[in-house]
């Protein structure tokens, strides 16, 4: 049995996937480098090897999917996509460099983190088997409403709230699905701050993860000077966060099924069972809102035609020369010779031969 | 009052698909197998399935070689009792080509009635076929179990290849990669997707523009036995081969017949493979020799009989 194991924290943005990621890093497990830099919306890093972060945007864009993404066949078009052999001899090729940093460093442990990571989990768990190693998942929790007010703030409105919770149960729920039968933790975003100790030393041993069992002192001194719990800024209720009703209850009931699956033996058949149910609550909810909207939908993509017939227009027009935009009857008042001449000048002359003969070509 | 009354009134074999008893489909795949004395095969053809699909439904049709006991067994083995449904189907069922052409739709002995009665018990929202020698790889199973519920957002066909793999002996086989053997496996339950009879054998319907999602090669091999001399019961004298149709039947032959003959080398496309010691070759081949290979694996070639009456 091979020694190197894969950590993938996954769940929504802004659920304390960071957190964790760094935690686990402080304690010995290899983040692989670099990674993306630290900014105001997460000062203390996000634990998101870049080449990771790169591969997904790739990915996403070749499927059609969105980070935070709705709709419950996204699941299927980055699914499909996580099969291609090309990308799965990249990702094995680029997990056997970081497990070779990893033991360089100690031992071949590595923390993969990015929220965008849920669509891909069928590519990661394959490559990590090419590569020998055992994947565990851990999924962050935190209560919807305090994960669309977090991103309502910190990156912008452009998605509604509506949006944003659908996208959150879609995500919750899917990620939940991919994991389901592997070795898999849940983690309240609360738990992690409130006290930290408690659900890490049960990933280090419910993973047999080394750098968490063989922790010295000092590494956990760092872990406690890393968490700062004056981070989970954002504490928002249904009262703050506009949301029909209907959603409202689906959302409510996700979290409540999630948030039992983070108790000890939470992760029951029966609250699988219940996770199933929800999900194909949400993709009737969710079929019947696409169908409500179809018009929208419609009328959006022949104005994307529109638009890409007359930008295509536009670029077409633009390669030709002035000349050409001249119309041919007008082009042919002038005389021949006075072409000839204007054509010289504008070191467009035509070779001489017998083509060149009466009306034939472009005047 | 059946959808699909038995031809020959046999009311226990009648076909009453479960939208018109009123029972809802549950979300979910369930794989089909209708064998034949499959014993040798299901070790290691129904683990990667269990940990593919939701339910698994073996239906026997007359095995002698304790086909119905080895699924069980290899069930309990995998934990999986619950998700296996076992089968009786007694009746003669005609064989592909010329015998099945002159059996009407609705017998007992059709291929076509034989599939609908088998497919009329799944009780999820997709379905597969899936043969009696087909070992599907570690990835294999691994994309077939997240397709399981990603396909529940919609209504779409998979179609995989298969690469044919002659099993010389416990170390050596012969693995055929000069077509990809291409072929639509899983499907949605519903009215729009039950079995017609074709000339051949049966054909699966499906609704105009239905999606239609292509996997990966590597995934899947089909495991052929040298010592089982499969295809002696193939008629050949009198059928047109080169019929596009039949064109991966011929395929089988040349390939069986050259390694039989001792030059298999002459055969394009085929190649040898070797497990190393102690482990058997279809574990080889499927687990640790396919996903090493480059890609594409299969370059498309017409068999030797094919191109010559091209060129003809």
């Amino acid at each position: 049995m091979s020694d190197r194991r894969v950590v993938y924290v996954v769940g929504s943005g802004r659920s304390g996937t960071s957190t964790m990621a760094g935690t686990l890093q402080t304690l010995g497990l290899h983040v692989p480098q670099p990674e993306v830099v630290a900014d105001a919306t997460n000062p203390k890093g996000f634990g998101e090897p870049q080449w990771v972060v790169d591969l997904h945007d790739e990915l996403l864009r070749r499927s059609n999917v969105q980070v935070s993404d709705g709709r419950p066949r996204a699941w299927l078009d980055a699914g499909t996509l996580s099969g291609d052999q090309g990308v799965r001899e990249r990702v094995a090729a680029w997990l056997e460099e970081q497990f070779a940093a990893a033991a360089r460093e100690g031992v071949p442990e590595l923390v993969i983190k990015d929220p965008r990571a849920s669509w891909f989990l069928g590519l990661w768990r394959a490559c990590a088997e090419r590569c020998d190693a055992t994947s565990s998942y851990v999924t962050m929790l935190r209560p919807v409403t305090e994960v669309v007010g977090s991103k309502q703030k910190y990156y912008g409105a452009d998605q509604g709230a509506i949006t944003r919770t659908a996208a959150w149960v879609n995500m919750m729920l899917g990620t939940e699905r991919a994991t389901r039968g592997e070795q898999r933790a849940f983690v309240r975003y609360g738990d992690l701050l409130a006290d930290w100790t408690q659900p890490v030393f049960a990933l280090g041993e419910a993973f047999d993860l080394t750098g968490v069992k063989t922790a010295m002192a000092v590494d956990i001194a760092a872990v406690h000077k890393f968490i700062d719990p004056s981070l989970r800024r954002v504490t928002l209720t249904w009262d703050d966060i506009p949301v029909p009703a209907r959603l409202r209850e689906l959302a409510d009931e996700t979290w409540q099924v999630l948030d039992g699956l983070a108790e000890p033996g939470g992760d029951t058949a029966e609250s699988r069972e219940t996770c199933d149910q929800l999900r194909a609550a949400y993709a009737e909810q969710y079929g019947e809102a696409e169908a409500f909207a179809q018009s929208t939908v419609l009328a959006r993509s022949r104005a994307a035609a529109r638009h890409a017939r007359r930008d295509a227009e536009q670029a077409a027009a633009g390669s030709r020369s002035a000349a050409d935009r001249v119309p041919h009857a007008v082009r042919a008042m002038v005389p021949a010779a006075a072409r000839h001449r204007l054509r010289k000048a504008m070191g467009r002359e035509r070779p001489s031969g017998p083509a060149q003969g009466q009306g034939q070509g472009p005047a | 009052m059946p959808d699909i009354a038995s031809l020959e009134g046999d009311s226990a074999y009648d076909v009453t698909w479960p939208w018109s008893r009123g029972e809802e489909l549950v979300p979910g795949l369930t794989c089909v197998f209708r064998v034949r004395n499959e014993a040798r095969n299901l070790p290691w053809v129904l683990p990667p399935i269990f940990s593919a699909v939701d339910h698994v439904l073996v239906v026997d049709n007359q095995s002698d070689d304790g086909t119905a006991d080895v699924a069980r067994k290899v069930a309990e083995q995998c934990g999986a009792e619950d998700r296996l449904t076992v089968l009786d189907y007694p009746h003669p069922v005609a064989r592909a080509g010329g015998d099945h052409l002159a059996t009407p739709a609705t017998s007992v002995r059709s291929l076509t009635h034989f599939y609908n009665w088998c497919f009329s018990h799944v009780r999820t929202t997709y379905s597969m076929k899936w043969d009696g020698d087909m070992v599907l790889t570690p990835e294999g199973a691994g994309i077939l179990r997240d397709l399981a519920w990603q396909l529940q957002s919609t209504r779409a066909i998979v179609a995989m290849p298969r690469h044919p793999l002659t099993v010389v002996d416990e170390s050596t086989g012969w693995l055929d990669l000069s077509l990809r053997f291409l072929e639509p496996w899983v499907y949605p339950m519903g009215p729009e997707f039950t079995f017609v009879k074709a000339f051949d054998w049966e054909l699966r319907e499906f609704p105009a523009g239905v999606e239609r999602i292509v996997l990966p090669e590597g995934l899947c091999v089909e495991v052929k036995w040298l010592d089982a001399d499969e295809y002696a019961h193939w008629r050949r004298d009198g059928v047109d081969f080169t019929n596009t149709r039949l064109y991966r039947k011929l395929r089988e032959f040349e390939v069986d017949e050259a390694i039989r003959n001792g030059d298999p080398t002459t055969v394009q496309g085929l190649v040898k493979v070797t497990a190393p010691e102690g482990v058997h070759i279809i574990d080889h081949v499927s687990r640790d020799w396919l996903w090493r290979q480059p890609r594409p694996l299969v370059r498309h070639s017409l068999p030797a009989a094919l191109r010559e009456r091209v060129k003809a």
